[in-house]
């Protein structure tokens, strides 16, 4: 495998590992694949228990890749491997909970259905105690033989979720089903299907100005309520927190879609929601391989630090200790552009946080009309 | 109270408003120090004997508020604030959130749980809900099945999609025009459950109405790197707006309603709370609970029963650094007054997973076969329960 990927550097983002989306019989090829090339080098003359090449998820291996044409810069991960390996002592283990995850996938697929990770979890706890104990490795298993197969979660059997939602001006048809119109699906809006197959062939229309990625749940059904999507012609989309793989895509989609609407971002000033942001902005490594493609040029509309004099000091709650930790993680990404980064500065200089329920101190109508101010203005960075 | 409409609501409550402030300041105007007599609820209590009057609605004594102590002044300062803020939304006819309410005037509630008592002494005081309030909270429900409905003008028409998750509504008051052809109505603590149920199309072939509340979420991983997200899932308490709905399935449709929790102490409360209410809600327990609402599974006994493997049962927590231990929490439901006098086998399952030291959870049912949840153990659970 590692063979071929430096053999064939004929295009230019030949760098930029993917996870795919493949089905059922594609994953299982794939790790008959792998199967055989382990048999194969342990059969051969000299025979060696080789080494599980796996794309290294660590900081060392993400590059910044800085749009030239476009504004969309995104981390990605390169071919750099990281081994599991079952010569090292304290590795051993965890070579072998790859294949243990890979053989009960392969049983799952080869059965046509579907497991949840936790059901994974006591599957594997049942039939190899002596490898796992806890959902974290059983995760982290996963993420490894995502980087190893280069195929997602989904593909290998494993159940997706999402907890996004979408509403405003959209309508959204999905393969042989009939046409959703989002601004009609009441303040909860319209759920993102976790089935990324579907999403990917979603048929997509809008008469929409704006994208505007929610942070809370509490704020989008408010706006949803308000049918604020109305008055700023726009589609509002949330995944209630930091985001899952899912929604971001939904909007990836919609970003290459709809190239004319600018997406602006309304969290809380704070280093979560600043990190929020730039998942959706940058993407992530996190949840395995899967999870970085889905940059999107995401601007970031409000709270901001100029927004704070709407607001009263008493509003202003302390950071917490989290806070700090996600500022730190945040500043030592290079990807951090610099007014984000004094802006970041400032939160942790301040020690405070202000949540977008502070507007309300100015009334129940005020969050509709600083965001129409503010989009009119073109107030986003 | 759901069918009442809403604008006779809107305008009782205005003049409740209107005569709870004339009467304190009738009182000022004649010198007399104003009392303010919040009456009491709760849901349970730990009384053993059978005495208590835990399962009758009546308030159990009233909290005696008066300007003489200070503390108090300052509760009804902020009692008076959110009910002007109340008496605003309800003019306007708009909602707010407690946290929207919380940044109205943040000098003077100093706290989130100031502004949540002040609400809940408000629907004390006016003998209404939360919701009447036009207080809302988010929606976390999820349901599918064989069930169409109409909120708001728009068309639920869950029947379409049968295993396919449709959220709850939030203003549960809008709901109309309930129709279904389901048997029973299974309630699953988990979105896990819920997720494996609608894979293995379990509607498809049981006629029924599935509620969960939705309890993923992305985290963070810090230690790494922020970069490192895991998808996790939390506890299944329900909502408000999950709960109301339910209570009205169950007023509209007449159905048995079946719960099907891990068989942990958490799960047991989540229980519980479905069926006799919280205790924060207590004042509202007559519109928020089912006491129709039976215990499916799972229980201690069924690890026995259906041949659970040994290291899915994990052990019960002795000590834990934040919450009540698992062993702790177990012996605090076990006190409850209405595990003493009914519900014994209830009881009896409890105090079983105490002496044997362990719990699990309903995914590891699925251990030998992933659809042995949807085709073995809970239809057959059903039969035994609808004595088929």
């Amino acid at each position: 495998m590692a063979d071929l990927c430096r053999s064939s550097t004929f295009f230019s983002d030949q760098n930029l590992c993917n996870a795919d989306i493949i089905g059922s019989s594609e994953a299982r090829a794939r790790i008959e694949v792998a199967v055989l090339n382990f048999l194969k080098i342990l059969n051969s003359p000299s025979p060696a228990i080789s080494d599980l090449p796996l794309i290294s998820r660590r900081w060392s291996n993400s590059r910044v890749n800085r749009g030239l044409l476009t504004e969309v810069s995104c981390i990605f991960l390169s071919h750099s491997f990281c081994t599991r390996s079952l010569m090292r002592p304290n590795a051993a283990k965890a070579f072998v909970r790859v294949w243990k995850v890979v053989e009960m996938c392969f049983q799952i697929l080869v059965q046509e259905k579907r497991v949840t990770q936790r059901e994974l979890f006591y599957k594997l706890l049942c039939s190899s105690p002596q490898y796992f104990t806890c959902q974290l490795q059983v995760n982290r298993t996963i993420q490894d033989v995502v980087a190893l197969l280069r195929c997602s979660r989904y593909s290998l059997g494993i159940m997706a979720s999402s907890r996004g939602a979408v509403t405003g001006r959209l309508l959204l048809q999905a393969f042989i089903s009939e046409t959703v119109d989002c601004s009609a699906c009441g303040s909860s809006g319209h759920a993102i299907s976790g089935d990324m197959n579907l999403l990917e062939r979603m048929v997509m229309k809008t008469d929409a100005r704006y994208i505007i990625v929610v942070e809370k749940h509490a704020i989008f059904q408010r706006l949803a309520e308000d049918r604020v999507f109305n008055q700023i012609p726009s589609i509002l989309i949330t995944a209630k927190g930091y985001p899952d793989i899912a929604t971001r895509f939904l909007l990836y989609r919609m970003s290459r879609a709809f190239p004319d609407l600018p997406i602006l971002a309304l969290v809380d000033w704070n280093p979560a929601g600043l990190a929020i942001l730039c998942t959706f902005k940058f993407g992530s490594i996190g949840m395995g391989l899967e999870a970085y493609r889905y940059a999107c040029n995401v601007k970031w509309l409000g709270l901001r630090g100029d927004d704070l004099q709407l607001i009263p000091e008493e509003s202003l709650i302390p950071l917490k200790p989290r806070d700090l930790q996600i500022a730190k993680s945040l500043k030592s990404s290079e990807i951090l552009e610099e007014n984000y980064r004094n802006e970041l500065e400032v939160m942790v200089q301040s020690g405070r946080r202000a949540e977008i329920e502070a507007l309300y101190f100015r009334g129940y109508n005020f969050l509709g009309k600083y965001i129409a101010k503010k989009i009119v203005q073109a107030n986003y960075v | 109270m759901e069918g009442k409409r809403s604008s006779s609501q809107r305008s009782d409550l205005l003049r409740k408003i209107r005569e709870f402030t004339r009467s304190i300041l009738d009182d000022l105007s004649i010198g007399k120090s104003p009392v303010v007599l919040i009456d009491r609820f709760r849901n349970y209590c730990t009384d053993n004997t059978g005495n208590c009057c835990c399962s009758s609605d009546l308030s159990k004594g009233k909290e005696i508020l008066t300007l003489q102590r200070e503390c108090h002044a300052r509760r009804l300062d902020v009692l008076l604030r959110v009910l002007l803020i109340v008496q605003q939304l309800l003019q306007e006819n708009r909602h707010g959130s407690k946290r929207d309410i919380y940044y109205m005037h943040p000098s003077v509630f100093s706290d989130q749980s100031v502004v949540d008592r002040a609400i809940n002494d408000i629907c004390i005081l006016l003998q209404c809900s939360r919701h009447n309030l036009n207080v809302v909270s988010v929606g976390k429900g999820l349901v599918m099945g064989w069930l169409r409905f109409l909120e708001a003008g728009k068309k639920f028409d869950c029947i379409n999609g049968p295993n396919t998750a449709y959220p709850v509504p939030v203003h549960v008051e809008e709901v109309k025009d309930i129709v279904s052809v389901a048997q029973y109505i299974l309630v699953v603590e988990k979105e896990s459950v819920f997720q494996r149920l609608a894979n293995d199309k379990f509607c498809n072939k049981n006629r029924c109405i599935v509620i969960t509340v939705s309890t993923y979420f992305v985290q963070p991983s810090v230690k790494i790197n922020f970069l490192t997200m895991f998808f996790c899932q939390g506890r299944g308490y329900p909502d408000i707006p999950t709960r109301r709905f339910l209570r009205l399935l169950v007023e509209k449709l007449h159905l048995h309603v079946y719960c099907l929790v891990d068989c942990d102490p958490y799960g047991f409360d989540i229980l519980t709370t479905y069926r006799f209410g919280s205790m924060q809600m207590a004042y509202d327990a007559k519109f928020l609970r089912v006491p129709e609402i039976e215990w499916l599974g799972a229980f201690p006994s069924d690890s026995e029963k259906y041949g659970l493997p040994e290291p899915c049962l994990l052990p019960l927590t002795a000590e834990d650094p934040e919450l009540l231990s698992d062993k702790r929490k177990t012996e605090a439901i076990l006190h409850r007054c209405y595990l003493q006098q009914e519900l014994l086998h209830w009881r009896l399952e409890l105090e079983l997973m105490l002496q044997r030291g362990v719990k699990f959870e309903i995914e590891a049912l699925s251990v030998h076969s992933l659809s042995f949840l949807s085709e073995n153990y809970i239809p057959s659970k059903i039969q035994v329960a609808e004595g088929v």
